[in-house]
């Protein structure tokens, strides 16, 4: 995470907002692709102050989160686990890399090993590695989780409304994928 | 989507510092007044001798800048806007609280509590991490949720290095001692 610094003081390692502003920005460009597209999202959280709020707003833009405890095999066993043909999440978006122990997200290697592609969330203790999107930003404290569920609700609604748009005006017929 | 938010932000951030600099250079480019900014340079040789002629790249700038203003007036978006912000990262964090705070030790804060469960008091004090404090015997039952109250703090997060461990533990808190309800002058 060095590179995303831009210092620290007094013991408090700064993030450069700078770059932070450059990924958020592809990273919420790619939600709004998938979600114009009609992919599926998956908000992912292990941080148990935002379950209600991640989850309150992945209904509220008509996408999925899943903010409980993770299976092993939800995404590498999930023709056993769910029975075959099961669509899995075109994006998994990350508002904390962590789980409750420090380690990172079984979701992110998961998802990496199934192609999925990853936005998240990483601040000075993540791993950025394996996330398709970083974002480095701080995932702890609730103003900031706030704006980030503002924002992802914020692109994926107007994404959708776009989509509703071109259809209309092109007549696009509803595909299946 | 995002995409073209950061084309048109880029474009008004770039307008604005235009129209910026177009104002503080006008400010001595006040100087050099012709009547009318839009006219050519060739024409300078009608206006009365005790205004200074502009040539070169004094007069182009006039130009522009007389274009742009005009461009803003039709466009509606003369003056600075309220939330605009121009300032770099750097600039943002050497103002803000936490940098202009120093260290966190002994510092009086005003936080706000936003969850309770039985004597313990959540308050955030707009640092990355929120704090928990005893309920005080006196004045118990004014402390609830939304409440703001007085902290002086200790430490803006509980972590330390234990032997044999590769990283920090952290408790995810900040540590604050309450000195009571933030008191408000009788209206």
């Amino acid at each position: 995470m060095e590179q995303y610094l831009f210092g620290c003081r007094l013991e408090q390692d700064i993030l450069d907002l700078d770059q932070t502003m450059e990924h958020l920005q592809q990273a919420l460009n790619f939600t709004a692709h998938v979600a114009y597209r009609r992919g599926i999202i998956l908000f992912v959280s292990r941080n148990r102050q935002f379950t209600h709020l991640i989850e309150s707003m992945a209904r509220d833009c008509g996408e999925y989160a899943h903010c409980r405890y993770w299976q092993g095999g939800l995404l590498t066993n999930a023709n056993v686990q769910y029975g075959k043909g099961v669509r899995l999440p075109d994006l998994i978006v990350f508002l904390s890399t962590l789980n409750n122990v420090f380690q990172q997200h079984v979701a992110v290697r998961d998802a990496a090993k199934m192609n999925i592609p990853t936005v998240g969330i990483v601040d000075s203790n993540c791993n950025p590695s394996l996330l398709t999107y970083p974002v480095p930003g701080n995932d702890d404290s609730g103003p900031a989780v706030e704006l980030y569920c503002k924002l992802f609700r914020m692109t994926i609604n107007r994404a959708k409304d776009k989509r509703r748009q071109m259809e209309i005006l092109y007549g696009l017929k509803s595909q299946n994928d | 989507m995002a995409a073209l938010c950061k084309a048109v932000c880029v474009a008004k951030r770039g307008a604005k510092l235009a129209r910026i600099s177009c104002r503080s250079l006008l400010a001595f480019g006040k100087l050099y007044s012709t009547g009318d900014t839009s006219e050519f340079p060739g024409n300078k040789e009608d206006t009365p001798t005790a205004e200074k002629k502009l040539s070169g790249f004094a007069a182009a700038f006039e130009l522009h800048s007389g274009l742009q203003q005009k461009h803003d007036i039709a466009a509606g978006t003369v003056g600075k806007s309220p939330g605009s912000n121009e300032h770099s990262f750097a600039t943002l964090l050497k103002q803000s609280p936490l940098v202009q705070m120093g260290t966190s030790k002994d510092k009086v804060a005003v936080g706000k509590i936003f969850h309770i469960v039985n004597n313990d008091l959540y308050v955030d004090f707009g640092g990355k991490f929120h704090c928990v404090c005893k309920r005080p015997a006196v004045d118990g039952e004014k402390y609830q949720r939304g409440s703001r109250v007085r902290l002086r703090l200790v430490d803006l997060e509980l972590t330390s290095r234990f032997l044999g461990a590769k990283t920090d533990t952290t408790l995810l808190e900040a540590d604050a001692v309450l000195l009571g309800l933030l008191e408000t002058k009788p209206k």
